[in-house]
């Protein structure tokens, strides 16, 4: 009886973990005495999982987990990921989505470019866009996230596309020919300005584009 | 706004690149915004806009010209205000897409729109008698050809003549742009009499080659407004003709006078 409760079984894919019965205190424990066993037996085999009749989700991820971590099996992130994800959408808090949903901390991927962006070239992505370069008059940039400029921004950059109105634009030298934060659109008055030759940031504060000077030590 | 109201559409070509369709377009739509009429300029030129920028205006664009006829945003949003003149709406064109996003007959059904609120259409066309050209003359009700003295230049604006006649447009007005008097007195340069002989159309205007035009495109502020240059002189009689109004043509040697007499009364101070 003891035995039958976990079985590696190997098929020409890879080994599975096979768990019967739903005491999951005593399969813990046994699993403990069983796996330097295992490892001698199948090492160098694919691990495909763990199949269990008896046990919930939760308890079955909980194995997931002690297999990677206490006993080094080769399990993939993917995997694991997509279990946390089966066995949260049950509850209904899905903790990846809902950090994109707050719009804060999670701003997706970032696309770099490096070179110059001329007139009529136009940049939509949705996470971060960083130029490495110069974006010209005439040229767009639309980001669902921040927008960086190692160089001169003159033309139009637009961040923040989705209404997100914490996303910032800076650049080395920020000179667009219009800003645009969430559904905020900005321009540079008609008169001249004076400026200071140092990196800019704007951002939305109270409701308003600011645009501030970035100083490294502040 | 009166619905009744049927206003008269403009377009400005040339066939040739670089003639100066855009300052053109630019200043007469100033002009006759300062005339008091309301006026559209419309940039054709997808893909290459300068309207805007000659116009000063580039930092105000939202919306544009393809926006407007694929029905992404309303007319009204489109029409972006000159920061000069009420009565003076610039639209856009994109810059981002290219020649092929408009069709003849969306122009046509835009322009009978336009033509509903203002007096004045000024459609600015592209170079070239492709589809940029042929939807920027679907619309118009009249043409204005402009043209520089040169052989090349007097060329496509003969063949550009022809291909708006094949399309309905009639009497096509003559504009002769950047002339320079001293080298048509030493016949270095055509004189007006020859390009009108070549074209056999009517002489709107003539347009001196002007320093001020830079100075003034730079600053994105058309050459009418201050219209102390020559040109800017040059363009408002332009204006004045398409109102219907006769004016002599202006003396071009003036300029030289006045800078002769500028220097006489500095010598005497007379």
């Amino acid at each position: 009886m003891k035995n039958n409760i976990l079985n590696f079984k190997g098929t020409k894919d890879g080994v599975y973990l096979n768990i019967k019965g739903s005491d999951f205190q005593f399969i813990n424990k046994e699993l403990d005495k069983r796996i330097n066993q295992y490892l001698q037996f199948y090492q160098g085999a694919k691990f495909l999982g763990v199949k269990a009749q008896d046990l919930t989700e939760e308890q079955i991820l909980e194995i997931n987990l002690m297999l990677k971590y206490k006993h080094g099996f080769d399990i993939s992130l993917e995997e694991l990921h997509q279990e946390f994800k089966n066995v949260f959408s049950k509850y209904k808090v899905d903790p990846i989505e809902k950090e994109e949903d707050s719009s804060q901390g999670e701003e997706g991927l970032t696309k770099f470019i490096h070179g110059t962006l001329r007139s009529g070239q136009m940049i939509k992505y949705d996470g971060n866009i960083v130029v490495v370069g110069d974006v010209n008059p005439g040229a767009f940039l639309k980001a669902k996230g921040n927008i960086i400029v190692l160089g001169t921004l003159r033309g139009v950059a637009h961040a923040g596309l989705n209404g997100n109105t914490k996303s910032i634009v800076a650049a080395y030298n920020l000179l667009p020919t219009q800003l645009r934060i969430g559904d905020i659109i900005v321009r540079a008055p008609d008169e001249d300005v004076a400026r200071y030759k140092v990196p800019e940031v704007a951002k939305i504060h109270n409701g308003e584009v600011i645009i501030e000077p970035y100083l490294p030590n502040k | 706004m009166d619905n009744e109201k049927l206003g008269t559409a403009i377009v400005i070509t040339s066939g040739k690149g670089g003639v100066g369709k855009t300052t053109t377009s630019a200043n007469i739509g100033t002009g006759l915004a300062m005339m008091g009429k309301s006026v559209v300029v419309l940039d054709a030129d997808i893909g290459l806009r300068n309207l805007d920028v000659v116009m000063g205006l580039e930092n105000r664009i939202v919306y544009d010209l393809v926006d407007v006829v694929e029905k992404n945003c309303r007319l009204k949003q489109g029409l972006i205000r000159d920061k000069r003149f009420e009565k003076l709406y610039l639209l856009p064109a994109a810059q981002t897409k290219d020649k092929s996003a408009v069709k003849p007959e969306q122009m046509l059904e835009l322009v009978g729109e336009l033509k509903k609120e203002f007096d004045y259409i000024i459609i600015d066309s592209p170079a070239g008698i492709e589809q940029g050209f042929q939807y920027s003359i679907a619309g118009a009700d009249q043409a204005l050809i402009v043209t520089t003295p040169e052989i090349s230049a007097v060329r496509d604006a003969d063949r550009v003549i022809g291909l708006l006649e094949a399309k309905g447009v009639y009497n096509p007005k003559l504009i002769i742009n950047r002339i320079r008097p001293e080298m048509v007195k030493k016949g270095d340069m055509m004189n007006m009499e020859d390009i009108s002989d070549i074209l056999a159309i009517d002489l709107l205007g003539v347009v001196p080659d002007d320093e001020e035009i830079v100075i003034s495109t730079n600053k994105g502020e058309p050459a009418v407004i201050e219209g102390k240059s020559l040109a800017g002189k040059a363009y408002m009689n332009i204006t004045k003709r398409i109102m219907g109004e006769e004016i002599e043509l202006l003396n071009l040697d003036s300029n030289n006078e006045s800078t002769f007499n500028k220097i006489i009364k500095l010598l005497f101070g007379k």
